[in-house]
């Protein structure tokens, strides 16, 4: 191999737009979080589990859902932590900003948990077990920042 | 629960943006670093003879390291092209180029004025950017050479 | 009748961080060439070539065009498989099915990814929903953080189990040559002062990000006997996947479904009903000191809740009853592409007893896993016989 003195990289920035269709279930979740502030989601007929995110089929027992639950706006941090690694959000293609708290929050009423942000950054209070509310903006637009974060409550 | 005429934006639109940075490699960093100096690299492996452009530091085909590079052009021939009339810069083809002397086409810009027209086999030079960093965006484009 | 399927080449990269020495093409090329060598095979006797690589680390969405001039793959049938962190092993898994098929009798698997030509937890952070849970995600160090808090709440495992995990991984890279993490003095209080990515999360917790490649040669028993004298033999290949959001699965570390469903159909495929015991050695897909704890009470290496006891007892270690990644593991290596397959590498030389520096004496059984996309779980028993 012929020798170069210099190694070259060559950068690329990708930005891709993309338009995700929401679905009959979440478009539904969302309809009634934004009108009414509330939380709802989905049970299956057979196990009874109540799922959130809301999906057509439970995937254990391959059975279509069917029957919408109201679940509380309280639930429980079943995994939390503090995120404190710099990294680049592919959303914005800039540093996320940290720290910020997030929690695996799992809504009373609900079978499965979800991801969202915890207005707490101190490693000490963020932990699981710890009872948690969702703080729901007043001015919705029918999406999951909707509900702005949840908040330890004691 | 009561559906509301002030419906959800069913479509949720997401901006993916994820910066890169290649290693280019030591045969294609020869390529680019010679493009400084208006010149194009080819690798040519010693078993097939086969010249490529942007070269390679190995032959797939004979599975052996290329040690052998050469250059090629500047002039070439349009091997292939797609107009985009549509485009932000109408007249502007994309085209496959090969080389003088090569066996592979770069695929580049070709640079139409008024009246001209892409074609196959025709020749075509390099029109260099004056300031010239290692990129093949130093070749600001290829124009056609007129007959004769 | 399915042919049997043996490995009898393997090659890798030496891992690092950045090879800025090498593009992609050429950086696989180096595993490929050294496969190719290490099985005694041509090119011309290679029938097919699959690849596995996770396109969103180099933003290049058909990485199996390199395939043809720098890897082998001119005019040869060629699949390409994305399966997230499982892809290694999936590859492998697709390998040996085309095998074990009779579809063909020779096959080039080839796993690889550059990390450093991209931006890591910026391309996982792409895996999360984009609907419900991309905004807040974190990569996979987020995930791995929140995976582990539930696990601690479990009971049983502590800062400094995880730590001696850590440590394990580097004291058994620094044996292989291949490592990318070199690290034979690190102490435990290195680890637990090392600083807090997300916690419980610490840097030497996790880890690293590897430009890496490897390549590995599979062959039906009818060549595999003339080609190798001790081959290694793949006696049982699962799949186990999980659903689809990161919230559905309970206890989605201390309890992972996926990987205690596959693990427990796999031992029963070839007969194990002891696995710590039974088997002689694992290469498992740890990309967290935490993850290492819990699957080893996921695949069965001890009761839940004494992870902790394992590791404080040493069974786990080199010279333990039984050593898990001798090579150093995903905590000195991960070039995501590329891991689970040298998980398969990895436990195909310690039965070929070709590992060198880090050899387990006398391996019969090995087990390889891939771990990946939303909890998914490969799972493959290696041995030195059939």
């Amino acid at each position: 191999m012929a020798k170069t003195d210099e190694v070259i990289r060559v950068p690329f920035l990708m930005k891709m737009e993309y338009r995700y269709a929401l679905g009959a279930y979440a478009s539904r979740f969302f309809q009634e979080l934004k009108d009414h502030g509330r939380l709802f989601g989905i049970r299956c007929p057979e196990c009874e589990r109540v799922y959130i995110p809301p999906r057509p089929v439970c995937g254990i027992c391959f059975v279509e859902t069917g029957e919408w639950v109201p679940v509380s706006d309280e639930g429980v941090l079943v995994g939390a932590t503090v995120v404190r690694l710099p990294f680049i959000d592919p959303m914005t293609g800039e540093r996320r900003p940290v720290p910020y708290g997030m929690g695996i929050i799992r809504l009373d009423g609900a079978s499965t948990a979800m991801y969202h942000f915890v207005d707490e950054t101190d490693d000490a209070k963020l932990k699981v077990g710890r009872r948690v509310k969702a703080r729901i903006r007043a001015n919705r637009k029918g999406n999951m920042r909707d509900i702005e974060c949840f908040e330890l409550v004691d | 629960m009561s559906a509301n005429s002030n419906s959800v934006d069913p479509i949720v639109e997401q901006k993916i943006q994820i910066p890169y940075s290649y290693v280019a490699g030591p045969a294609v960093s020869r390529f680019l670093t010679g493009l400084k100096d208006c010149v194009f690299y080819a690798s040519e492996c010693d078993a097939c003879g086969r010249k490529t452009v942007p070269p390679l530091s190995f032959c797939g085909r004979c599975w052996k390291p290329i040690r052998e590079f050469v250059t090629v052009g500047p002039r070439g021939v349009v091997e292939s092209f797609a107009s985009m009339p549509g485009g932000e810069t109408p007249g502007v083809v994309y085209a496959l180029v090969r080389l003088r002397g090569a066996d592979t086409c770069l695929p580049h810009l070709l640079d139409l004025v008024p009246g001209q027209k892409a074609q196959i086999g025709a020749e075509v030079e390099p029109v260099w950017n004056e300031e010239r960093e290692g990129s093949v965006l130093d070749i600001r484009s290829f124009r056609l050479r007129q007959a004769g | 009748m399915p042919q049997k399927v043996a490995i009898i080449g393997t090659g890798q990269t030496k891992h690092a961080a950045k090879r800025t020495d090498v593009n992609i093409r050429e950086l696989v090329n180096e595993a490929v060439t050294r496969a190719l060598i290490d099985a005694e095979v041509q090119l011309d006797e290679i029938d097919a070539i699959m690849i596995g690589n996770m396109e969103p680390f180099e933003g290049f969405m058909f990485p199996e065009h390199w395939a043809v001039e720098g890897w082998g793959g001119y005019l040869k049938p060629s699949v390409k498989f994305n399966t997230g962190g499982t892809v290694g092993t999936t590859t492998i898994a697709a390998s040996y099915y085309y095998i074990a098929a009779g579809i063909y009798d020779t096959v080039l698997a080839i796993g690889f990814e550059k990390q450093s030509d991209g931006h890591t937890q910026t391309a996982i952070t792409t895996v999360g929903d984009p609907v419900w849970e991309r905004t807040m995600m974190a990569g996979a160090v987020g995930n791995f953080a929140l995976m582990a808090s539930t696990f601690i709440a479990e009971g049983g495992v502590t800062d400094e189990h995880a730590a001696k995990v850590a440590v394990k991984a580097r004291h058994n890279g620094a044996r292989n040559v291949n490592a990318h993490l070199q690290m034979p003095d690190l102490k435990v209080e290195d680890v637990m002062k090392s600083e807090l990515l997300s916690w419980p999360v610490r840097k030497l917790d996790m880890c690293p990000q590897s430009d890496g490649a490897v390549a590995v040669v599979l062959t039906a028993d009818h060549l595999a006997k003339k080609r190798c004298a001790r081959p290694a033999w793949i006696r049982a290949v699962t799949t186990a996947h999980e659903q689809q959001y990161m919230g559905d699965s309970p206890k989605r570390l201390a309890v992972m479904r996926s990987q205690t469903a596959a693990s427990r159909r796999l031992y029963k495929m070839v007969g194990i009903t002891n696995p710590r015991k039974e088997l002689d050695v694992a290469e498992i897909y740890e990309v967290a000191s935490w993850a290492e704890l819990a699957m080893y009470q996921n695949l069965g290496f001890c009761e839940p809740g004494e992870a902790g006891k394992l590791i404080d007892e040493g069974v786990t270690l080199m010279g333990g009853e039984l050593p898990v990644n001798p090579s150093g593991g995903v905590l000195c290596t991960n070039p995501i592409g590329a891991t689970a397959m040298i998980r398969v590498a990895e436990a195909a030389l310690q039965v070929m007893g070709k590992a060198g520096e880090h050899q387990v004496p006398n391996v019969k059984t090995a087990l390889a896993t891939g771990y990946g996309g939303n909890a998914w779980t490969d799972a493959m028993i290696l041995s030195a016989s059939f």
